[in-house]
């Protein structure tokens, strides 16, 4: 199968893709949670009857909090989240829901994250994956340092990896619209799985590069890349349809508060699995080419 | 067979974890493990249920903490902590991560969300079942958990505890919940007391003596009237009063309830309803012995969220007071002293440590005045472990007046943190110049250490800011875990039909390895123990990923070995050292992942990074571990045992029409 010649529909795709989720990163943007924005949450369970989502709301507008996101989750359970509520702000909000069903509604969980922690949470998850992304390149180096130019397979290594968290972005920021899905400190860490994840498998495929570019040194590379990306595509498709399995079981039985956390899993292995075999390969192959920059590939390109 | 040792490895090592996991609880030489959980797995607070909060650390002068208030703060918490009651509580320094300074404190108070109350009855006489009835009908609160203790008090768990309300002036205008049952249950639960009397006893006559024979006794045994009035004389004409031996000077009375409270709603002290009625018994005739049944003797309020902010959140105190120390010497000839028939030696030292002995009062020191405070070693032949006080001028002058009053007169000054005695030394002389130490013949330099820090602590009082807070209903925890561990189940189940149905043997010898992995893992996790979270759970997903991924290389490598005309045996082993590289290299680049982000974990304010990072490491060293040495050697068992013949059966589906016809000259290779 001709993965190379193909090259242009999938590099195009995604390029339009990492486009699209750009767009939506800045307008409207991620739909933050207060791990990064501060305020309060709380989820309440009404346990007699369903007020609906407007019951909800008037309550926290006659606690004063007109701020208030209210979300159904289902099972009488709402999410509600409001400016930061202080020490006593939650009282005064559970008296008024418990005017709407009689009884005290249960309080599951409450959270308040003031807003020097926001600040610090944001800067320091971006240091993080930054220091994490330099030292995965380094090992990419060594790794690989029996094939000619081995920084090139770290850099392509971390263009798919950015590919993947950028794409993964713009999926969640159109869920945060359509389900109101939140950025919160769990869904930092699909980010970091899906960046584990995305990393392994383009590696699984530079392995076999760098296993054919060694056993057949002449072989044209182009072809090389060709020929390992066709004998490793049913070991991707064989990973991930599995390690999709789990996520799919955990995300049709397993319960509501992993939901957000495990659509991230998904559509980073799907992304990853994508982007090892029509990315991180494909920009190898266009570097060999000198062709990586457009105006360069006018120059070089036959 | 040698080269199957490994496997016999993995097998040891498969029972070991198995037995790890269904033995729940267990202590060996003082290394103990597991609990009530779900095998006894140490789960987070977002699977258990609790609260977490975050403090930041603010000096009151405006400077950056060091490391020293952050370790006083600790101390501090960890104290306030544990007098809460609440010993499972984790208190851990978070900051900007290495070589600086942490700024930050993380409180993690597991499970129980709600309040809790503490009575005691004395004796067993209330049951365990009777008070959560008493709970649930009476006081209307069906949430209330009754559990006898050890020492046969009662622990009621209750979600919640409204607080009293007060309005700005301070004036209560709503009691605390728990003030009105606890007047409920002392109606409820009636006392029963037994009184019985005797006869004074009467001096035997001198011998020779003969006046006392004819003198008939004057007291009578107290009557039914007399015990009453004696009654209503405190207050509790209320009193069931029977009379049960007239002769023997015998009573049963029946009380709803004995205050037992020792300090009035001011915080003074007062004489306890029990002491009250027992003198009014003593009055009316000689006692000779009360026995009572079902009076609370404790109640005890604990738990709650905001009861822990408050305990936790307080800026921390430091006191001098100066210590009376009893008389040593008679305070005049006529009491026999010591006192409660102490020896001399017992004496010396309990008139300055028993507090029935001593009394306490201010003093001029002011916690503020000690600029410093540090473990030293004396000088002389023999140093040993110090601490230094060093007063600014203020506190020079009133240590010194104190310390000269402390020498003369032989007492102490006692120095307290948050109330509780630090340290309490006498004086040789007044200690001028504001410079002083502290020695003590049992001060370890770890001791010396630790009352230094307090010391400082108590005297540069650092404030605690509430910058996070989370706290996740039990029962919500339980849920999630309950519903995450079906789904995962399935996930496992599902995964494994589809191994083997495509792999075939290998997916078959793949199964056995990721069932394998995964006990290993739980139980490596119960023995270190790594407190299983939710995001804990997400690395154990990618890990069982990663372990998948690495059979499905050895799998279609040796695939493509058989495939390239190699015998079974040639291609499991080419195969497998083919897989090697990318699992090695893919699985490597992931564990530094893992470990940039629990080097950069405890600058976030949650523990969901480290929790994370530590999983994914060991999940991932696992399971290469585990294709190492169970998946390889499984698949090569396999291959040499009749099994091998069927050559198709290790090949997948997809390439078996293609397969058979290759396969066949290896199978004669393998032959």
């Amino acid at each position: 199968m001709d993965f190379i010649g193909k090259r242009r529909i999938f590099l195009n795709a995604s390029l339009l893709l990492v486009a699209l989720s750009a767009i939506v990163l800045v307008s409207p943007g991620l739909n933050l949670g207060i791990d990064f924005t501060s305020g309060s949450t709380v989820t309440f369970r009404f346990e007699s009857s369903d007020p609906g989502t407007a019951g909800v709301k008037a309550a926290l507008d006659r606690a004063d909090h007109p701020e208030a996101i209210i979300q159904a989750m289902g099972d009488n359970q709402y999410f509600v989240r409001t400016d930061d509520l202080g020490n006593s702000g939650l009282d005064a909000i559970t008296d008024e829901v418990a005017k709407l069903d009689g009884v005290p509604a249960t309080v599951l969980d409450t959270s308040t994250v003031g807003s020097s922690v926001a600040q610090d949470t944001v800067r320091n998850a971006v240091i993080a994956v930054l220091v994490a992304v330099v030292f995965v390149m380094m090992y990419i180096m060594y790794a690989f340092r029996t094939v000619p130019s081995s920084y090139k397979y770290a850099i392509a290594a971390i263009i798919a990896l950015g590919h993947d968290v950028l794409i993964v972005l713009g999926v969640f920021t159109l869920l945060g619209i359509a389900i109101n899905a939140e950025v919160n400190a769990i869904f930092i860490v699909g980010i970091l799985t899906v960046i584990g994840y995305s990393v392994n498998d383009t590696i699984v495929i530079f392995d076999r590069i760098r296993e054919n570019v060694t056993l057949a040194p002449s072989r044209e590379f182009r072809s090389t890349v060709n020929l390992s990306i066709t004998e490793s595509v049913t070991r991707s498709l064989g990973t991930s349809l599995t390690t999709m399995t789990v996520i799919l079981a955990m995300l049709l039985f397993g319960g509501a508060s992993l939901r957000d956390f495990l659509i991230v899993l998904l559509s980073g292995v799907i992304v990853g699995t994508y982007s090892s075999i029509f990315i991180a390969a494909q920009v190898l192959v266009l570097w060999e080419r000198r062709a990586l920059l457009p105006w360069r590939r006018a120059a070089v390109s036959p | 067979m040698n080269r199957f040792r490994g496997l016999l490895l993995v097998a040891i090592l498969v029972v070991l974890s198995v037995v790890v996991l269904t033995v729940s609880e267990f202590n060996i030489l003082g290394f103990s493990r597991g609990g009530d959980s779900v095998l006894g797995l140490t789960l987070g607070l977002d699977l258990e249920g609790g609260t977490h909060l975050v403090y930041r650390v603010v000096p009151e002068d405006g400077r950056e903490p060091t490391q020293d208030d952050m370790e006083g703060v600790r101390n501090i918490i960890d104290k306030r902590v544990n007098e809460f009651g609440v010993s499972e509580a984790k208190v851990q320094l978070l900051g900007g991560g290495a070589g600086t300074v942490p700024d930050r404190v993380l409180v993690q108070i597991p499970g129980q969300i709600g309040a809790a109350i503490t009575l005691n009855f004395g004796s067993d006489a209330v049951s365990a079942q009777t008070l959560e009835d008493f709970f649930h009908d009476n006081l209307e609160r069906p949430d209330a958990e009754v559990k006898q203790n050890e020492n046969l008090s009662l622990t009621v768990q209750l979600d919640e505890i409204r607080a009293e309300v007060v309005d700005t002036d301070g004036t209560v205008l709503t009691p605390s919940e728990a003030d009105a049952w606890r007047e409920a249950v002392i109606d409820w639960f009636p006392v029963a007391l037994q009184v019985g009397y005797v006869l004074p006893e009467i001096v035997p006559p001198a011998e020779g003596d003969d006046t006392a024979v004819d003198s008939e006794p004057e007291e009578t045994l107290p009557t039914l009237e007399e015990v009453q009035a004696a009654f209503a004389s405190v207050d509790r004409s209320d009193a069931e009063i029977d009379q049960i031996e007239a002769a023997a000077g015998l009573f049963s009375i029946l009380l709803k309830g004995v205050d037992t409270s020792t300090t009035d709603d001011e915080g003074n002290p007062i004489l306890g309803e029990d002491q009250r009625i027992l003198n009014a018994l003593r009055e009316i005739g000689t006692i000779q012995f009360v026995s009572n049944q079902g009076a609370l003797t404790q109640w005890t309020l604990g738990g709650g969220v905001q009861e822990a902010k408050n305990l936790i959140g307080k800026t921390a105190q430091l006191e001098f007071r100066y210590r009376e120390c009893g008389d040593l010497l008679p305070p005049s000839n006529d009491i026999p002293w010591p006192p409660d028939g102490l020896s001399d030696e017992e004496w010396i030292n309990a008139r300055c440590t028993d507090p029935a002995y001593f009394t306490e009062s201010a003093t001029e020191i002011d916690a503020a005045d000690l600029d410093d405070a540090f473990p030293d070693v004396s000088g002389g032949a023999i140093p040993r472990p110090i601490v230094t006080l060093i007063f600014n001028d203020d506190g020079g002058d009133a240590f010194f007046d104190v310390t000269d009053r402390v020498a003369r007169q032989g007492d102490r000054l006692a120095i307290y943190l948050d109330g509780e005695e630090l340290v309490a030394p006498s004086a040789q002389a007044g200690i001028s110049g504001g410079r002083a130490i502290i020695e003590g013949g049992s001060f370890t330099s770890e001791g010396v250490r630790t009352i230094a820090i307090q010391l400082r602590s108590g005297a540069l009082p650092v404030g605690l800011d509430l910058i996070q807070e989370r706290n996740v209903d039990a029962v919500l925890g339980k849920e999630s875990l309950k519903r995450s561990l079906i789904a995962g189940g399935i996930g496992l189940v599902m995964l494994l039909m589809f191994m083997i149905a495509y792999y075939k043997i290998p997916g078959l010898v793949a199964s056995i390895a990721l069932v394998a992995y995964t006990i290993m893992l739980l139980a490596i996790f119960k023995m270190i123990p790594v407190t299983l979270t939710l995001s804990g759970a997400a690395a154990v997903i990618l890990s069982l990923g990663f372990a998948v991924d690495a059979n499905v290389l050895i799998a279609e490598r040796t695939k493509e070995e058989l495939r390239s005309g190699r015998s079974l045996l040639a291609a499991i082993t080419a195969g497998f050292d083919r897989a090697w590289p990318s699992i090695r290299d893919g699985n490597f680049s992931t564990i530094i992942v893992a470990l940039v982000l629990f080097w950069f974990g405890d600058r976030f304010s949650t523990s969901v990074m480290q929790g994370f990072a530590l999983t994914l490491a060991i999940g991932v060293l696992l399971s290469m571990f585990t294709a190492f040495f169970a998946s390889r050697l499984l698949l090569r068992l396999f291959a040499t045992s009749a099994i091998g013949n069927n050559l198709h059966l290790f090949v997948p589906v997809r390439d078996r029409g293609q397969q058979d016809q290759q396969g066949e000259s290896s199978v004669g290779g393998n032959a």
